[in-house]
């Protein structure tokens, strides 16, 4: 911005100009109107509802061509919109919340994608993108009455829902970060509230990663150091029967939200920007295994 | 110049769909929005509808707004300069039309991305070069030079609260200057 530019703005910031009454009220009730704010549900899904918020966000700046256009996994940003609903459904459907769109007919998650897309497909982009909001919404509201702790199972992965909806969370932040690379907009981060329960699941999860990919970690102790705003510090017992940690084995420092995008199947591990100390190979092995649950 | 961390923040909030941040943004530069639209238009009834549209358009696509590229604020006084600039350009064209036939059709120049137009900017730097010296060259310092108040004091042989105090009072005199003009 130009400096007369920049004068003139701060000049009528002396001059105050008050509206005869404050618009205020008004303004937030047209707001409503015109996007839907983020769900209320419990403070530990809040994380899931920004992003559905945020994505729904970039779907209303799509366009016809957007919606034919392949993001990942060679499905269209419409096919993309069904996935995100279909696993949505299926943890409403195993916590007793609304399940929309098809019945549910298979049970795991790329099963109920292909249901959901086919039946999707028959639909207008917009009212893909409706239903899928419509089920996210549904799942808040739900949520916002159930404890943190409800044992939740999608995929056969039985943990307290509050895990289960970060995980959520992180999933719908991904894909709409892949949709919004593919229209060239800038996706700005959650707030570092949102960011910091979603890193702590990531690092949660490690252990389990390790364990998938055929390693054990038992007995080592990872000290995690994720930078940026929602970082923070970790001492991690890499055994998943293990609750308290040892003395650190070793050490790697990283960006929080890339961290969180190598969870979620983003970036290559080996050219993963880390710092890495102590035990560098243990630190490796951390590293290349954390994208292990990561699928579409 | 890219957008400082409140403005990131606030950004983040509304893309992330939390009202209360918008309500925050309303607080911050409703009355700049406000006033500028006011300036352009000269009627409070159509700013009032400028100003209130302005913090709807960034609700409702907030992803048009990129931190990288700009202040909120500036990015606000965008869209509202170009709205009070059309609705004044639609006001025109219906005085026009309701005349009679036009001799010349006038096509509307391509409006550009600013917060003031040609004249108005003119119009600033008039106002400038009649304030006194020191408070001139203060925001001469500040603005053009790009330097900090703590800069400002120690090229001008006064404290930083002093330099500060100065560009405080130039701002209010260059307002008060403007709003002259308008009558």
């Amino acid at each position: 911005m130009d400096p007369v530019e920049r004068l003139y703005l701060d000049a009528l910031m002396e001059d105050p100009a008050v509206p005869a009454q404050s618009l205020r009220p008004q303004l937030l009730a047209g707001a409503r109107a015109r996007r839907r704010p983020a769900a209320p549900t419990a403070a530990w899904a809040e994380p899931y509802a920004g992003r559905v918020a945020a994505m729904d966000a970039l779907l209303a700046s799509a366009v016809d061509d957007d919606w034919s256009r392949i993001i990942v996994e060679g499905w269209t940003l419409q096919e993309l919109v069904a996935h995100l609903a279909a696993k949505d459904g299926l943890l409403a459907s195993s916590v007793g919340a609304p399940v929309l769109g098809p019945p549910i007919g298979a049970t795991d998650s790329m099963g109920r994608t292909s249901d959901v897309q086919a039946y999707e497909r028959a639909r207008s982009p917009e009212q893909t993108r409706r239903d899928w909001r419509a089920q996210a919404d549904a799942l808040c509201r739900h949520l916002a009455g159930l404890p943190a702790t409800t044992p939740a199972t999608l995929d056969g992965m039985e943990i307290p829902v509050s895990d289960h909806i970060l995980a959520r969370g992180l999933e719908t932040w991904i894909h709409a970060d892949d949709a919004a690379k593919t229209a060239q907009i800038r996706l700005p981060d959650p707030i570092p509230e949102h960011i910091r329960p979603t890193a702590d699941l990531c690092a949660r999860l490690l252990p389990w990663t390790m364990l998938f990919s055929g390693l054990n970690g038992a007995g080592r102790t990872l000290h995690l150091t994720l930078t940026g705003p929602g970082g923070g510090e970790w001492l991690l017992p890499l055994g998943v029967e293990e609750s308290s940690p040892g003395e650190p084995d070793t050490h790697i420092t990283a960006d929080v939200v890339k961290f969180c995008f190598l969870l979620g199947g983003r970036g290559d591990p080996a050219d993963f920007p880390a710092e890495l100390s102590g035990d560098l190979a243990l630190a490796r092995d951390v590293l290349t295994t954390a994208p292990a649950f990561s699928g579409p | 110049m890219e957008a400082p961390y409140d403005d990131r923040l606030l950004h983040q909030r509304v893309v992330g769909g939390d009202e209360s941040a918008l309500g925050e943004v309303y607080d911050r530069f409703s009355s700049l929005i406000f006033g500028l639209s006011l300036r352009v238009t000269r009627d409070r009834v159509i700013a009032e509808d400028i100003t209130q549209e302005v913090f709807l358009v960034f609700w409702e696509r907030p992803l048009a707004y990129d931190p990288d590229r700009g202040t909120l604020r500036a990015w606000l006084a965008t869209i509202a300069h170009r709205r009070a600039v059309d609705h004044v350009r639609a006001e025109e064209r219906r005085r026009v039309s309701a005349l009679g036939p036009r001799l010349f059709e006038r096509e509307p120049a391509r409006l550009e991305d600013t917060v003031l137009a040609a004249d108005e900017a003119a119009r600033v730097r008039q106002a400038l070069t009649e304030l006194p010296d020191s408070l001139r060259q203060a925001v001469e310092l500040a603005y053009f030079g790009g330097r900090t108040y703590r800069q400002v004091g120690e090229e001008l042989g006064v404290p930083e609260g002093t330099a500060k105090s100065r560009i405080r009072l130039a701002l209010k005199r260059l307002a008060d200057a403007l709003a002259e003009e308008e009558v």
